[in-house]
């Protein structure tokens, strides 16, 4: 039975983000708790300092490429209806009843512009995938109409912009557009350094049983999804027998242009400023505020003395393990495996903060339809067990912050306790996977003389 | 020999009187440096950290009485009463209100040619800060006529890598907010402040404690041709400050957990990590489709 058509679905979506965003302006207003985030006014303040021709690391707090200061400029000089080319008809009526004067407002308006586009490119990966219709709605609406998602993106938070960078380049990928997968690559790293992570499953991915000069990639259907362990441990030991395919270093050589070129030119319009506030604070960050991390309260009572080399290597371990395990398990099943790697990515970083929840959450729908989890119970548990252990957090974060108490001890152990809960999610989902390469193999006749 | 010891007699209360009156010319209009400090700059902690690179409470007193000794305004001479009235800090946990009621008595005889504001300067305690932009907010919505923070605003440093802030907030002063029997103003000033991480200790808190703040009533003289401004301060005589110091303990981590956290901290990453590694390695070798979708 089919829920509600994908147009349907768009159209609902834009205005409940339409609906949030005229209340967090009222909010604004009238409430002392801005429902805007503060990161929001960040990059808002950023790029109207761009506009004036300043650098926008004036703004302090301001810690991300100059890019996006120049993505929301347009929301200072254009024309209100700077919106409207991304949005569908029925909406723009709805934006001009609300009279968009504010260039915050019209900054969010657009922002949720994304959010849906990131929706639009999870159908067309499902799609390529031949996910049936009503798993590929089922899916879009995890994104869509995730609580987190939707209040991140209306209250003027940037991470939707990397993701539909990021599941773009998935969408490259599968076509075979790999010149302007890496151009997106590279600029996305440059943006935001963790996509780094997803540069070793991509390289497995460009096999060149996969990609062929002439030949688009074929993909798996989903009606035909399984495979057999020992089919990845040959295309391990064929991975190291041929690593520099052509594919894969145009691939590289490609994004690190873009990233180098992105990188040079900032660098020479903002100088040594631009280096630290938008990369290397991101590399060398340890932040002894409290934070989701297991790490903060270690952080906190280390403050006052450098970290030796040794205490830095062995911290960052547990996170190298865990990424090099999962790359090379799921590698050909790369979205899943941009997923679990992120996952893990958050989970063991020094820092953990909300926005970067939506750096999985975008993938998660890309998962769903090869889960064999559940809802009732299994779904709902794991569901309820992070968002738990985020709430007991939260409860300690509060008594902290807001009351004043003296509870780090307690709020350290609810980040163990929010880690644990991390870590029993992905092992959960890791297990009921229907592991499933994106790709087949091209069969040529060099192939068929091997078999 | 007698003509002559009296020109230079002469000649030497000619100097006298012409140094006096250089010295009543001085008083009777605005130094030239506080003149020029109020057409360079819009605060006066501004001009301070021009010449300094962190707040000193010494180096400020001295930079307030040498640059801001006050001026006669107009044709009369009068010198407003200041007085801090009551001081509070509103709210619970890292963010509060640090409230200040002031009162500012003026001859009611002189207000109608003047044009006056308010500033109060709040040197802040090592541990606390102000938002630039949340004052810039404030501002905008009318709360103050100008208000901004200077020294170290690093939002989100700890108090040990910090160094300390100023926050000088100016209030219009017109006729029409004057009090009852229109000879005062009573003004309160709300200023939001935020903690910063504390250094660690022993008992689990960091008390902070705040001084009393530096009042001004700065002027214009509208019927003065060349538009002087003169200054009031808060040092002059007759000022009344209120004698309870305000305190706000901040939470701060426990010397005595850093080993017990650091251990427990990299035994759960490291238990973390063998499991996700354990449950990759036991995945299942064959993930088959069963022909339905799991709902």
């Amino acid at each position: 039975m089919e829920v509600m058509n994908f147009r349907s679905l768009i159209i609902f979506s834009a205005f409940l983000r339409v609906l949030l965003i005229v209340y967090g302006e009222w909010q604004d207003t009238h409430m002392e708790v801005r429902y805007t985030d503060v990161d929001y006014l960040v990059f808002s303040d950023a790029a109207a300092l761009v506009v004036d021709g300043k650098s926008p690391y004036k703004r302090s707090t301001y810690r991300y490429s100059p890019l996006i200061a120049f993505i929301l400029t347009p929301n200072s000089f254009i024309h209100r209806s700077w919106g409207k080319f991304l949005f569908s008809a029925s909406v723009n009526a709805v934006k001009d009843w609300i009279s968009v004067k504010d260039q915050y407002l019209r900054c969010r308006l657009s922002r949720s512009d994304i959010d849906l586009l990131v929706g639009y490119f999870i159908r067309t990966i499902l799609k390529l995938r031949g996910v049936p219709e009503n798993l590929t709605i089922y899916s879009v609406l995890v994104w869509l109409f995730n609580p987190f998602t939707f209040t991140i993106g209306t209250r003027g938070n940037c991470e939707p912009i990397i993701c539909a960078i990021i599941l773009w380049i998935i969408i490259c990928i599968m076509r075979g557009n790999l010149f302007q997968g890496a151009v997106w690559y590279g600029l996305v790293v440059h943006m935001r350094i963790y996509p780094i992570i997803y540069a070793l499953p991509i390289v497995l991915t460009l096999d060149p049983n996969h990609f062929q000069r002439g030949k688009k990639p074929a993909i798996v259907d989903w009606n035909s999804r399984q495979h057999k362990l020992n089919e990845t441990s040959n295309r391990l030991w064929v991975f190291f027998q041929s690593i520099f395919t052509r594919s894969r270093i145009l691939f590289g050589l490609i994004s690190a242009t873009v990233f180098f070129f992105c990188t040079g030119i900032f660098f020479y319009l903002y100088e040594w400023e631009f280096l630290h506030e938008a990369l290397l604070y991101h590399l060398t960050r340890t932040d002894p505020r409290h934070n989701f991390s297991i790490y903060f309260y270690h952080i906190y009572l280390n403050y006052e003395r450098e970290f030796a080399v040794l205490e830095k290597l062995i911290s960052f371990l547990p996170q190298l393990i865990v990424q090099i395990v999962l790359v090379f398990r799921f590698a050909q099943d790369f979205p899943f495996c941009f997923f679990v790697q992120t996952v893990a990515f958050v989970a063991f970083n020094k820092v953990i903060t909300a926005q970067y929840f939506v750096w999985f959450f975008c993938l998660l729908p890309l998962i769903l339809p090869w889960s064999k989890m559940k809802l009732k119970w299994e779904g709902i548990l794991c569901v309820l067990v992070w968002i738990g252990a985020q709430t007991h957090w939260l409860f300690w974060g509060y008594m902290l912050e807001f009351k004043g108490k003296q509870v780090f001890l307690q709020l350290w152990a609810a980040s163990l306790l929010f880690f644990a809960a991390n870590i029993y999610v992905m092992i959960t989902i890791i297990r009921r996977h229907t592991y499933s390469p994106v790709f087949k193999r091209l069969v040529t006749s060099r192939t068929k003389k091997i078999t | 020999m007698e003509y002559q010891g009296f020109r230079v007699l002469l000649h030497l209360r000619l100097g006298i009187m012409l140094t006096l009156l250089a010295g009543i010319t001085y008083c009777k209009h605005a130094p030239a440096s506080f003149s020029e400090l109020f057409r360079r700059h819009k605060y006066i902690t501004e001009a301070y950290f021009q010449k300094h690179e962190t707040l000193i409470d010494r180096a400020f007193q001295d930079f307030i009485s040498s640059e801001l000794s006050h001026v006669f305004c107009g044709k009369q001479n009068f010198m407003p009463k200041l007085s801090v009235m009551q001081r509070q800090l509103i709210g619970e946990g890292s963010h509060r209100r640090l409230t200040s009621s002031v009162k500012i008595e003026i001859q009611p005889e002189v207000i109608s040619s003047l044009s006056c504001e308010a500033i109060v300067i709040e040197r802040l305690p090592s541990g606390v800060f102000a938002d630039p932009f949340e004052l810039e907010h404030l501002t905008g919505r009318g709360v103050f006529s100008g208000a901004s923070a200077f020294g170290d605003t690093d939002l989100e440093l700890p108090t040990v890598r910090a160094n300390r802030s100023v926050v000088e907030v100016h209030v219009d002063l017109s006729p029409n907010s004057l009090s009852g029997n229109k000879n005062s103003w009573e003004l309160k000033i709300e200023i939001p402040l935020h903690a910063r991480y504390a250094p660690l200790g022993k008992h689990g808190y960091t008390r902070v404690e705040f001084e009393s703040p530096d009042l001004f009533v700065h002027c214009v003289d509208e019927g003065d041709t060349l538009n002087q401004s003169c200054i009031f301060s808060s040092t002059d005589e007759g000022v009344r400050t209120s004698p309870h110091a305000i305190v706000w303990e901040v939470p701060s981590g426990i010397v005595k957990h850093t080993k017990i956290v650091s251990v427990l901290t990299f035994i759960a990453a490291v238990v973390g990590a063998l499991s996700v590694f354990m449950a990759c390695i036991f995945y299942s070798e064959v993930s088959v489709y069963n022909g339905t979708k799991q709902s």
